[in-house]
C-alpha cells in the first residue's frame, strides 16, 4: 500500500497512537493523573454521565437558553436590518447608537443582565441575544444594501406591493448574507451560553464543567468538554445542512455564472 | 477637523434623545435609579474613578493580559499556520485534532487552565492565547495555500533561499488573510480576558464590573463597561491604522486590477 501523505487518516492514526501513550503516562503517574486522568477514565465518565442522563440534561438546559436567545436576536435583527438597508435615514439615525454599543465585549453584559433579571434563564437569553445580534444585524443590512435596485423597481412596476416586494425580492436576494451572519452568530451563541453559565448559574453545561473542576472531578470536567465539542460540531453540521437546502438555488446560480 | 457635512446629525440627535430620556426617566423614578442611574451620575462616577486611580489599576491589568495573550497567539498561530499551510503532510497530521478542538467553545478551556495554572495572570493569558490562535491559524493556513505556486518557483529559480522566499513571497502573499484572522482575534481576546477575570476574580475590568454589580454600585458598573467598550474601540482603531500601513500595497494592487 502506498502511503498517502495528504490523507487525513494520518492525523487519525496519530491520535489513536497517542491514546495508549497518554494512558500509560497517566497510569504510571509520569504525568500527574489529577490533571491528566487516563483517557479510558474520561471516556468511562463520559459514557456513565450520558447513560445517567446528567450530560444530556445539562446540554439540553444550555441549548434551550442558547436557541431562545439566538432566535430572539434573529427575529429582531433581520427585520431591523432590512429596514435599515432599505431606508438610509433609519440607518443614519441608529448608526451612532450601534457604533457605541458594538465594541462592548459581550461578557461584560452579563453583570448588567444579572442586575435586571437575576440568575434565571432570562439573564442568559438576554446576553446571548445581545451578542448574537450584531453579526445578524450588520450582515442583513449589508445584504439588503447590495440588492440590485433595478430588481426592486421592476417588481414594483409589475404591481407588487411594498411588502410583497420585500418578501419576494429583497429578502431572498439578501438571504446568502443573512445566513452568513447567522452562521457567525451560531459560534458566538455557544460561547456566550457557556460564559453566562460559568458566571451566574446553577445548571447548564458551562456550570457543569466549571463546577467539576472546582470539585476536582477532573474526568467529569473533560467529559463535559467532550460533550460541548460534540454539540458544537453537531450544531455546525445542522446549520450547513439547513444552509445548503435553503440556498441550493444560490449555489446553482453562482456556479453557472 | 472633520467637515461639518460628514457629521451624522440624525444619528447624533437619536443618541442625545436616548440619553436625555434615560436621564429624565431615571431622575423621575426612584426604583429605576438602581438599574439605570442617570447618565450624569455615571459620568460623575467615571470621573471619580479615574481620579481615585482605582480604575486605572484594573485597566492596566486587563490591558497587560490582553496584549500578552493577543501577541503571543499571533506569533504562535502565524508560525504554525505557515508550516501547516506549506506542508500538506504536516496538515494531514494536524487536521483531525484541529477539527475536533475548533467547534468546542473556547471559553470551556477556562476550567482546564485554572486546574493547571491556578488563578494567576498566566491562566488568563493562556486561555486568551488558546482562543485567539484559532482564527489566525485557520486564516494563515488558507493564505499560505492560496499563494500562487508559480511565484514560489520563480523565486527559487532566481536563487532565493528558503528563508528569503518565506520573507519575500510567502508572508506578503498570505498577509491579507493573516490580517483578517488577526482582526477577528482582536475582539475574541477581549472576550476571553474579561470572562476569565469574571470567573476567577481579583483584578481587571471584568472583575471590577462584576464586583460593582454585586455591591449594587451600578454607576460604577456602567462606568466600567464604558471603559471596556472604549478599550475595544481603541484597539480596533489602532488595528485599522496599522492595517492601512501594512496592507497598503495590497489595496493598491487590487485597485489596479479592477481598472
Amino acid at each position: 500500500m502506498k502511503w498517502n501523505s495528504e490523507s487525513r487518516l494520518n492525523g487519525l492514526a496519530l491520535l489513536v497512537a497517542l491514546l495508549p501513550v497518554w494512558e500509560a503516562l497517566s497510569r504510571t503517574e509520569l504525568v500527574n493523573p489529577l490533571f491528566f486522568p487516563p483517557m479510558t477514565r474520561i471516556l468511562r465518565s463520559f459514557f456513565l454521565l450520558t447513560i445517567s442522563g446528567e450530560l444530556p440534561y445539562q446540554i439540553l438546559v444550555s441549548l434551550e437558553r442558547a436557541v431562545a436567545g439566538y432566535l430572539l436576536a434573529a427575529l429582531v435583527c433581520i427585520p431591523l436590518g432590512i429596514v435599515m438597508g432599505l431606508w438610509n435615514q433609519v440607518y443614519r439615525m441608529l448608526e451612532l447608537l450601534i457604533e457605541m454599543a458594538r465594541p462592548i465585549p459581550p461578557p461584560v453584559i452579563v453583570p448588567v443582565a444579572m442586575l435586571f433579571f437575576g440568575l434565571g434563564d432570562e439573564m442568559k437569553i438576554f446576553v446571548i441575544a445581545f451578542s448574537c445580534a450584531w453579526p445578524v444585524l450588520l450582515n442583513t443590512y449589508d445584504g439588503v444594501r447590495s440588492v440590485d435596485r433595478v430588481l426592486m423597481h421592476t417588481g414594483r412596476t409589475f404591481g407588487l406591493s411594498r411588502g410583497k416586494a420585500i418578501a419576494k425580492i429583497v429578502f431572498p436576494a439578501a438571504l446568502p448574507q443573512i445566513m452568513t451572519g447567522l452562521r457567525v452568530s451560531l459560534g458566538i451563541m455557544l460561547i456566550l451560553v457557556v460564559i453566562s453559565e460559568m458566571v451566574g448559574s446553577s445548571d447548564g453545561i458551562g456550570y457543569f464543567v466549571l463546577d467539576s473542576q472546582r470539585r476536582f472531578k477532573v474526568d467529569q470536567m473533560y467529559a463535559g468538554m467532550l460533550s460541548l465539542a460534540l454539540t458544537g460540531y453537531a450544531l455546525n453540521q445542522l446549520f450547513l445542512l439547513l444552509y445548503n437546502s435553503i440556498l441550493a438555488w444560490h449555489k446553482g446560480l453562482t456556479r453557472a455564472a | 477637523m472633520k467637515p461639518l457635512g460628514r457629521i451624522n446629525l440624525p444619528g447624533l440627535a437619536t443618541l442625545l434623545a436616548v440619553l436625555l430620556l434615560w436621564e429624565g426617566f431615571s431622575r423621575g423614578s426612584a426604583s429605576l435609579q438602581l438599574y439605570f442611574p442617570p447618565v450624569s451620575r455615571i459620568l460623575v462616577s467615571l470621573y471619580e474613578l479615574i481620579f481615585s486611580r482605582e480604575l486605572f489599576g484594573h485597566l492596566l491589568a486587563t490591558l497587560g493580559r490582553f496584549a500578552a495573550g493577543y501577541l503571543l497567539a499571533a506569533a504562535l498561530a502565524i508560525f504554525l499556520g505557515i508550516i501547516l499551510g506549506y506542508s500538506r503532510l504536516a496538515y494531514s497530521f494536524a487536521e483531525p485534532l484541529i477539527e475536533f478542538l475548533r467547534p468546542m467553545p473556547s471559553v470551556a478551556i477556562i476550567p482546564v487552565a485554572i486546574l493547571f495554572l491556578g488563578i494567576a495572570d498566566a491562566m488568563m493569558v493562556a486561555v486568551t492565547v488558546y482562543a485567539c490562535a484559532w482564527p489566525v491559524l485557520i486564516n494563515t493556513i488558507d493564505g499560505v495555500r492560496n499563494i500562487d505556486r508559480t511565484l514560489l518557483y520563480t523565486g527559487r529559480t532566481f536563487g532565493l533561499g528558503r528563508w528569503q522566499a518565506l520573507r519575500k513571497i510567502v508572508l506578503p502573499g498570505a498577509s491579507p488573510y493573516i490580517v483578517t484572522g488577526l482582526r477577528i482575534s482582536l475582539a475574541i481576546a477581549l472576550i476571553l480576558v474579561t470572562t476569565s477575570e469574571m470567573v476567577v476574580g481579583g483584578s481587571g475590568l471584568g472583575y471590577f464590573i462584576l464586583d460593582e454589580e454585586r455591591s449594587l454600585r451600578t454607576g460604577n458598573m456602567y462606568a466600567g463597561i464604558f471603559v471596556v467598550a472604549l478599550l475595544g474601540y481603541g484597539a480596533n482603531r489602532l488595528f485599522l491604522l496599522l492595517e492601512g500601513r501594512v496592507i497598503a500595497w495590497h489595496r493598491r494592487m487590487t485597485a489596479g486590477e479592477t481598472v
